[in-house]
């Protein structure tokens, strides 16, 4: 358990941002009856290498403190952990906006049980950074790092993925099947740290991890089946819609492609940005992948599994058959499309992989992909400004690579008007 | 055929249970594989494993660590659904998946694994009997209900 001055900083962000976690506990013996009960504290595995294995260091003993990490390799490892906090309260923050809007009972409980979990992951996160000194890497005071922390609201996070809001339950599905896959890779990567605090906190993540992708996974199997049969309220093209809205950001979770070997160098991940994004949407392909096929058993119940197989195959290659169509099916947007940060940032290449020359016909080619409550968002609005303004020379493109549709707001976040350090003092 | 590649389950793999299912039994039972599935991921996503071969999924076995079911209060790894393509047979797939499966119910402290056959599968008990299992000192009994 943290101090109980950070424990209950953090239980007082609950209050405010996650109000609906009581319920958790009331729908827990129905949707998880054999399962513990919740736990809101730090977690560590036992079973991490003592050595540092992959960079420079390779073979030398891991870090237990920050000062035995080069000044450099503590700076990007202070950078991880901060990141890493945002998107953990982040997330719960954007899941809250349209938590009740589920229709099924089983997908609201299941999200709960996500938001309670993510806001452990944070936890672990205010355990790594209060629990070591971190004065030989930063001034900032721990308290004032969880400070910083606590008060970011969506709009004000660290990456884009987490300042997006949430307009309709689809997107606390979606979100789990493409973003929290994009946390998977990171936690994954980041077992190896060279920070052996860090590392022994991945693996009790990671298991918890491994539920929030099904229950992004799950939920979408479900409504494609009845979206085949015609009895949902769900259909192929919103499913398609949400994964335009996510999949860019998620891709760019990872860094820049060009980058990530910083890391490898200093033993704190194992894998680049462009290695690890690469093998993210070949996971994120054959998920809609299973999700087509899942879609075409349902739209042809009489067909046997391999005539269900050819029927998809001879799809997919673009014929059409018995009246369906690729663009029925779910299919991955081009890497490059609706892009705003890395290697493809405001490059104009569509959902297929068509480029644009002439920028308002792009911007209707975008606007028409996303789903139409997101297009009425501020975020969108701030994508086609800047991306106006790049192609018109008005803008340097890192300008717009660094430009957010808020400005971050720092303390004071707490709708109570007491700011989180209130709590800590 | 390629190497067998043994990993543990995770919900991408869903598609290709429910695939290897159907060529067993006949039956395309997503919704049923789905709450299997998930019930393992939640409650301990490494221990269930998959078998692939060439990148595909070509076997399953999911099983869990428990304590005191049937007062039996020692934790006990249950194996309890398995599978093999019958295309994919006859290659070790069942002894890998079995010999992780065991690993790591071993590594989470059971020291006994259990698990229960039908009268009329001979084919799966000749398969767990392969694999070490004997008849354990608990009798399975039923009564059926009007």
């Amino acid at each position: 358990m943290l101090p109980d001055r950070y424990h209950d900083a953090i239980e007082h962000w609950r209050q405010h941002n996650f109000p609906d976690y009581p319920k958790l506990a009331e729908v827990w013996p129905k949707f998880f009856p054999k399962d513990d009960a919740f736990c809101l504290c730090a977690k560590v595995s036992e079973d991490i290498s003592p050595d540092i294995e992959i960079g420079d260091d390779k073979g030398k003993p891991k870090a237990l403190a920050p000062k035995e990490l080069g000044p450099e390799a503590a700076q990007h490892l202070l950078g991880q952990i901060r990141a890493q906090a945002s998107t953990e309260f982040g997330s719960i923050q954007q899941h809250q906006m349209t938590l009740f809007r589920a229709q099924e009972p089983q997908d609201k409980a299941w999200a709960l049980r996500v938001m309670a979990e993510e806001l452990r992951h944070g936890y672990q996160m205010v355990h790594l950074l209060t629990s070591s000194d971190w004065s030989p890497v930063t001034d900032t005071k721990p308290e004032d790092m969880v400070e910083e922390i606590l008060s970011m609201q969506t709009g004000s996070h660290v990456l884009a993925a987490f300042n997006l809001e949430f307009d309709s339950f689809l997107d606390n599905v979606v979100f789990a099947a493409f973003i929290d896959r994009v946390g998977k890779y990171q936690l994954t990567m980041q077992r190896i740290s060279a920070y052996k605090p860090y590392a022994s906190s991945m693996p009790p993540m990671l298991r918890e991890e491994a539920f929030h992708l099904a229950a992004g996974v799950i939920p979408l199997r479900r409504w494609v089946e009845h979206a085949a049969r015609g009895d949902g309220y769900i259909d192929m093209p919103a499913i398609q819609k949400s994964v335009h809205k996510w999949f860019g950001r998620g891709l760019e979770m990872f860094g820049d492609e060009r980058g990530g070997q910083t890391n490898v160098k200093f033993g704190l991940k194992d894998l680049n940005n462009r290695d690890a994004q690469d093998q993210y949407i070949q996971e994120c392909a054959k998920m809609l992948d299973d999700l087509n096929v899942r879609y075409v058993r349902a739209r042809f119940p009489d067909r046997t599994r391999d005539e269900a197989d050819a029927i998809f195959a001879r799809v997919a290659a673009g014929e059409t058959v018995d009246g369906l169509s690729r663009d029925d099916l779910l299919r991955l947007p081009d890497r490059r499309f609706f892009r705003r940060r890395g290697e493809f940032a405001f490059q104009m290449v569509g959902t297929h992989g068509e480029t644009f020359n002439d920028v308002e016909t792009y911007v209707a080619h975008v606007l028409a992909a996303l789903p139409e409550a997101y297009r009425a968002s501020i975020d969108v609005k701030h994508w086609a400004d800047m991306q106006r303004e790049v192609v018109a020379g008005t803008k340097p493109l890192k300008e717009a690579m660094a430009s957010m549709p808020r400005l971050a707001r720092q303390a004071g976040g707490c709708p109570c008007g007491k700011s989180v350090r209130w709590v800590v003092n | 055929m390629g190497d067998v590649r043994i990993r543990p389950v995770n919900e991408l793999d869903i598609e290709a249970i429910c695939r290897i299912d159907e060529r067993i039994t006949g039956k395309y039972r997503p919704d049923v594989w789905e709450d299997r599935v998930v019930y393992f991921i939640r409650r301990d996503p490494d221990s269930s494993q998959v078998a692939e071969v060439d990148g595909k999924v070509v076997g399953f076995m999911l099983g869990e660590v428990r304590g005191g079911e049937f007062g039996m209060e020692e934790p006990t790894g249950w194996l309890e659904f398995f599978g093999v393509d019958p295309a994919a047979r006859e290659r070790g797939i069942g002894r890998g998946l079995t010999d992780a499966l065991l690993a790591g119910f071993k590594k989470r402290g059971a020291h006994v694994a259990r698990t229960m056959v039908r009268s009329q599968d001979a084919e799966i008990a000749r398969f767990v009997a392969a694999m070490g299992f004997t008849p354990a000192p608990v009798s399975a009994l039923e009564k059926r209900l009007a």
